[in-house]
């Protein structure tokens, strides 16, 4: 057992130095996004989401993209929640094609203040990319860059982006396209499916859940787990088991009349 | 009375109301009019002031209408073409207009003749010579007004309403339905001109006034310019030459056009919005430097630019600020903002900049209006305080749901009125209880909707070639139509319905049951 511990205890010193040596803003909790939940956390390099370093999000399957466009908003959320600022979101239309654009009263609901989101929207990968480079380089202070991206995204693309956040140490999360996946100098990538949601005694639909993949976490560890957004909290949450009730046993037709 | 040296000695080029009173008419001499009346004022007249005037005025009319044309030397030069198509209902249709602007040029002590018609030419007859002031000829009956006008109403040179007055002919009734034939030999083709403009039957150009820049620049070249470095450098100089000017009267831009002017007689232009005025010329030349970009092959040096102007169209007040000493940066600045909206607007377009806000309507597409972004104070303000109290609750609240065998109410969060004083850009409240997508359809899509009762909810539906099998449907939310509006849409049932992978989904039925046409599905928008 003391074994074990020394063995636990050397991999974190051996991570710290490699976050030192590749030049990863300093620590803090600026430089990190609190998620939530601490299950989630001792996955992560640090107490939350890393800053100022791109972390991607990609949908399990291609009819999963809203549930991911889900999981981007409340990272937003959460930024818009605890920093200063204003978000740029920025979208490429194609994506916005095929599943619809943000709707104001919805990211309300998602607990997201419109008023302080910047939209931006581009015709094609290298605006869009262009754009979140952009607002990265920008002095302003911003609470979070998001964006949402058709394509895939190379080694070079994701370095230039970790390069620009880095500085200001802006959280910035990009939604892939869903293509097959190259390298990418991303800290963390997620998949993200949908699940069904999270309901109250009565049948209506409370918080929306997600099976959240960490699938790469650079000095962490990856894993899995059943999510669920609680939007008045502005936290996510990891659901326990199977203690909730499923939703396809219940004759829930009947209910609405 | 206004007089002007003319053949055969000084003639009267002008006279008011008294001196016509006295017997005096235009073009009489000068000494025989001294004879017929003593005491005379005379004064000498000064055509480039008149022009002067006349082009204030116009410009003074861009208020009512953005045509606005002073009248060329073959009308007289005394008058103005107001082209108000599109824009009489602005003050409450063309009688409305024309009292307005009667009224207000009375209070400049402008005595004015004026007269609304479809085409510029009868408009132009109808207020020099009908007897009545102020009328209003409608549309089609152009023909029937102009038959008792005399022929001078046409704006024919002195030659041509010479001949016809030897021809004897008086009116222009007596030669509306004569053949046109000897007329077009007789009397070249300015009669024939002059009568098809004014029945609309011939195109009459007007040159309209256009509002001088408030401030510009411009610089000509040795050599033709030809590349894009070379046309930032020259904006660059251009702004850095205007900057003394903006910087004396404390004014940022806020409009901007670039002029390129190429070698062989075109004209480029390029116009620059701001988010908020600015007489940063790196900035500025920044943002040309974006457009051209954006415009690609639109923009074509050809042989080259010979010369180039910078118009400042808009000019906002900016006060003076000291420059920062980059010992630390305030990252919230509204300027640094503004700049990076500038910066993404100019290359993407002003549209494709945007921001979301809420609009008084309960059809879903028309609650929210998206505008271009704007750095409001809003943007830039810290995580709301109203939200953390809530929270706050709704965490406590989170926490006692947590224990087991409770049973716990949920509620949905009822919307409580908007506050009547409040703002538009925050009232986004959650009055709408109902919930609303994360992602809404451009358009509402149609879906074949398989339902266990006719107006229940759905059983499975299939939208864009899949079959989603659904496990759980929420509603129905009835959306009835504004009936203000006069559209053809039906009352709409929203349902929010997840299929078996948990993927949520807002559908909603459109028309009842029993009345009219079968009622449609449609797939308005998606749930994370």
């Amino acid at each position: 057992m003391p074994r074990q511990l020394t063995k636990a205890a050397r991999i974190k010193a051996l991570r710290c130095d490699l976050a030192r040596l590749e030049g990863t803003p300093k620590g803090g909790s600026s430089a990190h996004l609190p998620l939530g939940p601490d299950e989630v956390h001792a996955h992560l390099p640090g107490p939350g989401l890393p800053c100022g370093t791109l972390n991607e999000i990609a949908a399990e399957a291609y009819d999963h993209t809203p549930a991911a466009f889900g999981f981007t908003l409340a990272m937003l959320a959460l930024a818009l929640h605890s920093r200063p600022g204003p978000a740029v979101l920025v979208l490429q239309a194609r994506c916005r094609m095929d599943f619809g654009a943000p709707y104001g009263h919805g990211l309300v609901q998602w607990g997201l203040d419109p008023g302080r989101l910047v939209i931006v929207e581009t015709r094609n990968n290298k605006d869009a990319l262009w754009a979140l480079e952009e607002a990265l380089r920008s002095p302003v202070h911003l609470a979070m860059v998001a964006g949402a991206v058709a394509g895939g995204l190379d080694l070079t693309i994701s370095r230039r982006l970790n390069l620009a956040a880095t500085p200001r140490a802006t959280p910035l999360v990009l939604l892939r396209g869903f293509v097959p996946v190259g390298t990418s100098a991303a800290a963390t990538r997620w998949r993200i499916a949908s699940a069904p949601a999270a309901r109250d005694p009565f049948g209506t639909f409370a918080r929306p859940r997600w099976t959240a993949t960490l699938e790469r976490c650079r000095n962490g560890r990856t894993g899995k787990w059943l999510i669920e957004w609680d939007h008045v909290a502005h936290r996510l949450c990891v659901v326990e088991g199977v203690a909730d009730r499923a939703p396809v046993e219940r004759a829930s037709l009947q209910r609405i009349s | 009375m206004l007089v002007a040296p003319a053949k055969g000695g000084t003639r009267i080029v002008s006279l008011n109301r008294a001196a016509q009173r006295a017997g005096l008419t235009k073009d009489g001499l000068l000494s025989n009019a001294r004879s017929k009346v003593p005491n005379l004022q005379v004064r000498d007249a000064d055509p480039v002031a008149d022009s002067d005037a006349l082009r204030r005025l116009a410009l003074w009319c861009l208020r009512y209408t953005p045509k606005v044309a002073p009248w060329d030397e073959a009308s007289g030069a005394d008058g103005l073409f107001l082209d108000i198509e599109g824009c009489a209902h602005l003050f409450g249709g063309e009688e409305r207009l024309l009292a307005d602007l009667a009224a207000r040029l009375k209070a400049f002590r402008l005595v004015a003749r004026m007269a609304i018609a479809d085409t510029a030419g009868t408009a132009w007859a109808v207020a020099r010579h009908s007897e009545q002031n102020g009328t209003i000829v409608a549309s089609g009956k152009e023909m029937h007004t102009l038959h008792t006008l005399p022929l001078a109403a046409l704006r024919l040179g002195e030659d041509s309403q010479r001949l016809m007055h030897r021809l004897g002919l008086r009116r222009i009734g007596e030669i509306l339905h004569q053949p046109r034939a000897p007329f077009a030999a007789r009397f070249q083709a300015e009669l024939l001109r002059r009568l098809d403009q004014a029945l609309g039957h011939a195109p009459e150009p007007l040159m309209p006034v256009v509002e001088p820049p408030v401030y510009r620049a411009q610089a000509c070249f040795t050599e033709p310019i030809m590349t894009q470095e070379h046309v930032l450098q020259a904006a660059t100089h251009l702004l850095g030459v205007l900057g003394r000017d903006l910087e004396r009267d404390a004014v940022g831009i806020r409009l901007l056009r670039l002029l390129l002017f190429r070698v062989d007689g075109e004209v480029q232009s390029i116009e620059l919005g701001l988010a908020a005025p600015s007489r940063d010329a790196r900035h500025i030349a920044q943002l040309i430097d974006l457009r051209l970009y954006r415009l690609g092959n639109e923009l074509e040096a050809d042989f080259g630019f010979e010369a180039a102007a910078v118009h400042v169209r808009n000019a906002e007040s900016l006060a003076e600020r000291q420059a920062s000493l980059g010992l630390h940066e305030d990252g919230a600045s509204p300027e640094e903002l503004a700049r990076l909206i500038d910066r993404l607007q100019q290359r993407l377009g002003r549209h494709a900049v945007r921001q979301l806000h809420p609009h008084q309507s309960h059809t879903p597409e028309r609650a929210v209006r998206v505008r271009p972004a704007s750095p409001s104070a809003r943007l830039l303000s810290g995580p709301s305080s109203h939200k953390t109290t809530k929270s706050i609750q709704a965490e406590s609240k989170h926490r006692t749901g947590r224990g087991k065998g409770k049973r716990q109410i949920l509620a949905p969060a009822h919307g409580t009125a908007p506050h009547p004083g409040l703002r538009p850009e925050e009232a986004w409240t959650e009055t709408i209880a109902a919930p609303r997508p994360l992602l809404l359809l451009e358009r509402p899509e149609p879906a074949d909707v398989l339902a266990v009762v006719p107006d229940g909810p759905p059983r499975h539906f299939r939208w864009r070639g899949v079959l989603h099998q659904i496990a759980q449907a929420q509603g129905p939310e009835r959306i009835a139509p504004e009936w203000w509006r006069h559209t053809a849409e039906g009352t709409r049932d929203y349902y929010l319905v997840e299929d078996a992978q948990g993927r949520r989904f807002w559908l909603y039925r459109e028309g009842l049951y029993g009345q009219g046409a079968t009622p449609q599905w449609f797939v308005h928008g998606m749930f994370a």
